[in-house]
């Protein structure tokens, strides 16, 4: 019979648990060499300063599809491509060139009044395969 | 209603502050909450601004009723102040008969939601009054040898305390003074940790705002609501230790879900 492990688990408040994995971190990489700590350190600088640039949206499959063909045809960051459409957008939107009004119909969550429903037409058809 | 002591046999370690602030806390969450300074240092009353006041005395020792000895210091936040005559409610609880429950009898008859009692650093008979009188117990801690040992000392006495059938809802540990980057600091809260568990509660970020704050008699919610002492480390998108989360703890004891 195979030997069962029975390993007796500390629960800890989750906050406690993610701020010691941390510092035990923080104590391993201060056991490296010198140039290793100075890379890490340059590469948690980098991700933090990055930090401020990343937001989450929903999108729609096909247009991250059309945002990532388009990326990789143009050999260029897809991010970028997005700055370029949604700043086009806010231009857009700033002067009365873009009318919400016809895609609106009213939500039915407590965080919004108003949904934004859009017809199939307007997205990119996705290549099957 | 529910009583909090928090206590600590080590001076220095934040039981005043920590309990200024989560009284404050509470009182903003609408619980209608009292907070009784049993330390004849009196640092409660000088925390909110204002004059020490022998309160207590007056409570235990005079008999006035709880009505005429509070000091309403912010909505639903009342406060009982003490001074040095808190001395004399020691002499006086020694000499009593039932002298162990002679606090919780008294918190007993108010109608408070929620009690929060600050502890003197000393074991006499006002500490155990306290103690006894207490659902749960939060016992703030520097992470350094001598306070880690001062908790020993309280839960030795809890324990002892439970032995004469006095019935803890539960206890916390609370580092205070937390300096993440020290390896004394990492030591000492490991330590904690696998000896407490899911007992120790998000730690309190070192914060030079929490002394200023004593300094203008204003609670940390009030002088330095973005302050790290408030809202704790950044970590990417989510806080880790500091006041609020801590009063999210406290709130899951009031609400049961502890």
């Amino acid at each position: 019979m195979a030997e069962r492990n029975f390993e007796r688990k500390s629960i800890l408040d989750p906050a406690v648990a993610d701020l010691l994995s941390g510092m035990e971190q923080r104590q391993v990489e201060s056991q490296l060499p010198r140039k290793e700590r100075e890379r890490i350190s340059r590469e948690r600088a980098k991700i933090q300063a990055r930090r401020e640039q990343r937001a989450t949206y929903d999108l729609p499959p096909s247009i991250r599809e059309s945002i990532r063909i388009l990326a990789e045809d143009l050999r260029l960051p897809a991010s970028q491509l997005v700055t370029l459409a949604l700043a086009r957008f806010i231009t857009d939107y700033s002067n009365g060139l873009i009318d919400l009004g016809k895609f609106k119909q009213p939500s039915r969550s407590p965080r919004y009044d108003w949904n934004l429903i859009f017809p199939d037409s307007m997205f990119p058809k996705r290549k099957k395969g | 209603m529910i009583v909090f002591a928090f206590a600590n046999q080590k001076g220095g370690v934040g039981k005043t502050t920590t309990a200024v602030t989560l009284a404050d806390g509470l009182a903003r969450f609408k619980h209608k909450t009292l907070l009784v300074d049993l330390d004849p240092q009196g640092h409660l009353a000088l925390s909110f601004g204002l004059q020490k006041s022998p309160g207590l005395y007056r409570w235990v020792c005079l008999g006035e009723p709880v009505d005429a000895v509070r000091m309403e210091i912010r909505p639903n936040l009342d406060l009982l102040p003490g001074d040095k005559q808190t001395e004399k409610v020691k002499r006086q609880i020694t000499l009593s008969d039932f002298r162990e429950t002679i606090l919780s009898d008294l918190i007993h008859e108010t109608d408070y939601d929620v009690v929060l009692l600050d502890l003197a650093p000393s074991l006499d008979v006002l500490h155990l009054n306290g103690l006894i009188a207490a659902d749960w117990v939060v016992i703030p801690t520097r992470p350094d040898a001598l306070a880690v040992d001062g908790v020993k000392e309280i839960l030795t006495t809890m324990a002892e305390i439970s032995r004469t059938g006095h019935r803890y809802r539960g206890y916390s540990i609370l580092p205070t003074f937390f300096d993440r980057t020290t390896r004394e600091t990492y030591l000492q809260f490991q330590d904690l940790a696998r000896t407490f568990g899911e007992r120790i509660w998000p730690p309190i970020p070192q914060d030079t705002r929490v002394r200023e704050t004593a300094a203008y008699g204003k609670t940390l919610w009030e002088y330095a609501p973005h302050s790290t002492s408030i809202e704790g480390y950044s970590d990417g998108h989510q806080r880790l230790g500091g006041y609020r989360q801590v009063l999210g703890r406290m709130l899951e004891v009031i609400n049961g879900r502890t």
